[in-house]
């Protein structure tokens, strides 16, 4: 009994390392990390370093050892210093985040100057995996109304679908209940773009006119038409044109300009 | 008096899971998909207080659900009520004393929520119909909400039948015969 008890407890903790380590190894840049550099460097390094010794040694370069007392207190000093400067870091870490975020805010209310706009804190994302709805910290009570137009600094995230005293939902473009009526910027192509659930950062314009020129790189904007979105807000650019069996199926990704995973600030357009 | 209790503490849990969804597990995720708590709660309700409390706890918390996050009423009410009845029937048909059996019920009741709920969007808000990516994103639900069954058996079953023994009462049958 007591021994099903020990292996059950083992088995959680088990599990539980399993999942931190999943977490993060999937969510980690892949370039950023290079298990072979790490191995080969457990193996080198002490080798070199043996190397060096020895090398120091025969060359007579070992009197760097005689102050040892000498260097302790300096090495001491040192990391006194050096915890105060990290707490300075700390300190300028704090400051330079608030700073980078006001800044957002003021050149969001610089950039879209023509428009009365409210800004607003993401507080809450959707549960599921398959649809991206958010919510934020301004609601009725600071003007918002339903299909009010959500932008950021990047360009469109949305529009207004309830509004309670203090918060709103938004529907962001990339729900894949979403569709958005959008025009490419060069050859004024109409296109209806649609979110996914692949990608929290693709859209999927759909709808091509069989005569459409679409072209790679074009950026894309929303067309005014449906009644929601504002015409002439940013939404991405096309990163691929997928051909289908025939002209009528095929389709263009959209990188949206707008990276919704770090999304955190948002502009509601009251005076549409 | 316990069942008071009992319920408060449902109640708070779900609130503990819902803040836990949206805050924590929205930036703990395995390949960008979060796990379902809520899925494995509403199997515990089923699994040790029954299917009709599976189906009334299922639409309370869906439409708290709804509420706060969701695009549509109800939704999300009718899958968590349907995990309850299959919790209910998992009850009535399986033991709850292997750990096999729980994390089996946690796979069935993952994809089945997760189906229904697909499904229910393609047809009330017209979703894009993306199959692969669909089968993609519930693989890696899976294996993530079958970790979290491994975690949470033992306090699951720790409290489980406490609770059961309190709601059923002289209705449950001896669990060893």
């Amino acid at each position: 009994m007591e021994r099903n008890q020990r292996g059950g407890i083992i088995g959680v903790i088990i599990t539980v390392i399993i999942l931190i380590l999943l977490v993060i190894f999937t969510n980690t840049n892949s370039k950023n990390i290079s298990i072979i550099d790490n191995i080969a460097n457990i193996i080198i390094v002490p080798i070199e370093n043996g190397l060096t010794y020895l090398k120091n040694k025969l060359n007579n370069n070992d009197n760097f050892f005689e102050n040892v007392n000498k260097l302790k207190a300096e090495n001491e000093e040192l990391k006194q210093k050096n915890s105060e400067l990290e707490q300075t870091l700390r300190e300028f870490e704090i400051t330079k985040n608030e700073n980078e975020q006001l800044k957002q805010q003021l050149n969001l209310a610089e950039k879209y100057a023509g428009y009365t706009t409210i800004p607003g804190t993401i507080i809450s994302r959707d549960i599921s995996n398959y649809s991206k709805t958010l919510i934020i910290n301004v609601g009725s009570d600071n003007g918002i109304q339903e299909n009010m137009t959500v932008i950021a600094d990047e360009g469109l995230v949305g529009h207004v679908v309830s509004v309670t005293n203090k918060t709103a939902k938004i529907q962001t473009i990339v729900d894949s209940a979403s569709a958005t009526s959008c025009l490419t910027n060069t050859t004024r192509d109409s296109v209806i773009c649609k979110g996914t659930i692949e990608n929290v950062s693709t859209l999927r314009a759909t709808n091509i006119a069989t005569k459409a020129n679409i072209i790679q790189g074009d950026s894309i904007e929303t067309s005014g038409m449906g009644g929601i979105y504002i015409k002439g807000i940013h939404v991405g650019t096309i990163k691929k044109v997928v051909g289908g069996t025939n002209k009528t199926d095929s389709y263009a990704l959209i990188d949206t300009a707008v990276d919704f995973e770090k999304l955190e600030t948002v502009l509601v357009i009251t005076n549409q | 008096m316990k069942k008071i209790i009992i319920n408060i503490s449902l109640i708070i849990i779900f609130t503990i899971i819902y803040l836990l969804q949206v805050c924590f597990f929205t930036n703990f995720t395995i390949a960008g998909v979060m796990p379902n708590i809520l899925i494995i709660l509403m199997l515990y309700i089923g699994l040790y207080m029954g299917r009709s409390m599976g189906i009334i706890y299922g639409i309370i918390f869906g439409i708290f659900v709804d509420i706060w996050i969701g695009k549509s009423m109800g939704l999300t009410s009718i899958c968590l009520a349907v995990v309850g009845i299959v919790g209910g029937i998992f009850d009535k048909n399986f033991s709850k004393d292997s750990r096999i059996t729980v994390i089996l019920m946690g796979i069935i009741c993952t994809i089945l929520y997760e189906i229904l709920l697909y499904i229910l969007q393609y047809i009330f808000l017209e979703i894009n119909l993306e199959i692969v990516s669909f089968i993609k994103i519930l693989s890696i639900e899976v294996v993530y909400n079958t970790l979290l069954v491994i975690i949470l058996y033992p306090l699951m079953k720790l409290t489980g039948y406490e609770i059961e023994n309190e709601i059923k009462g002289d209705k449950i049958l001896t669990r060893y015969f």
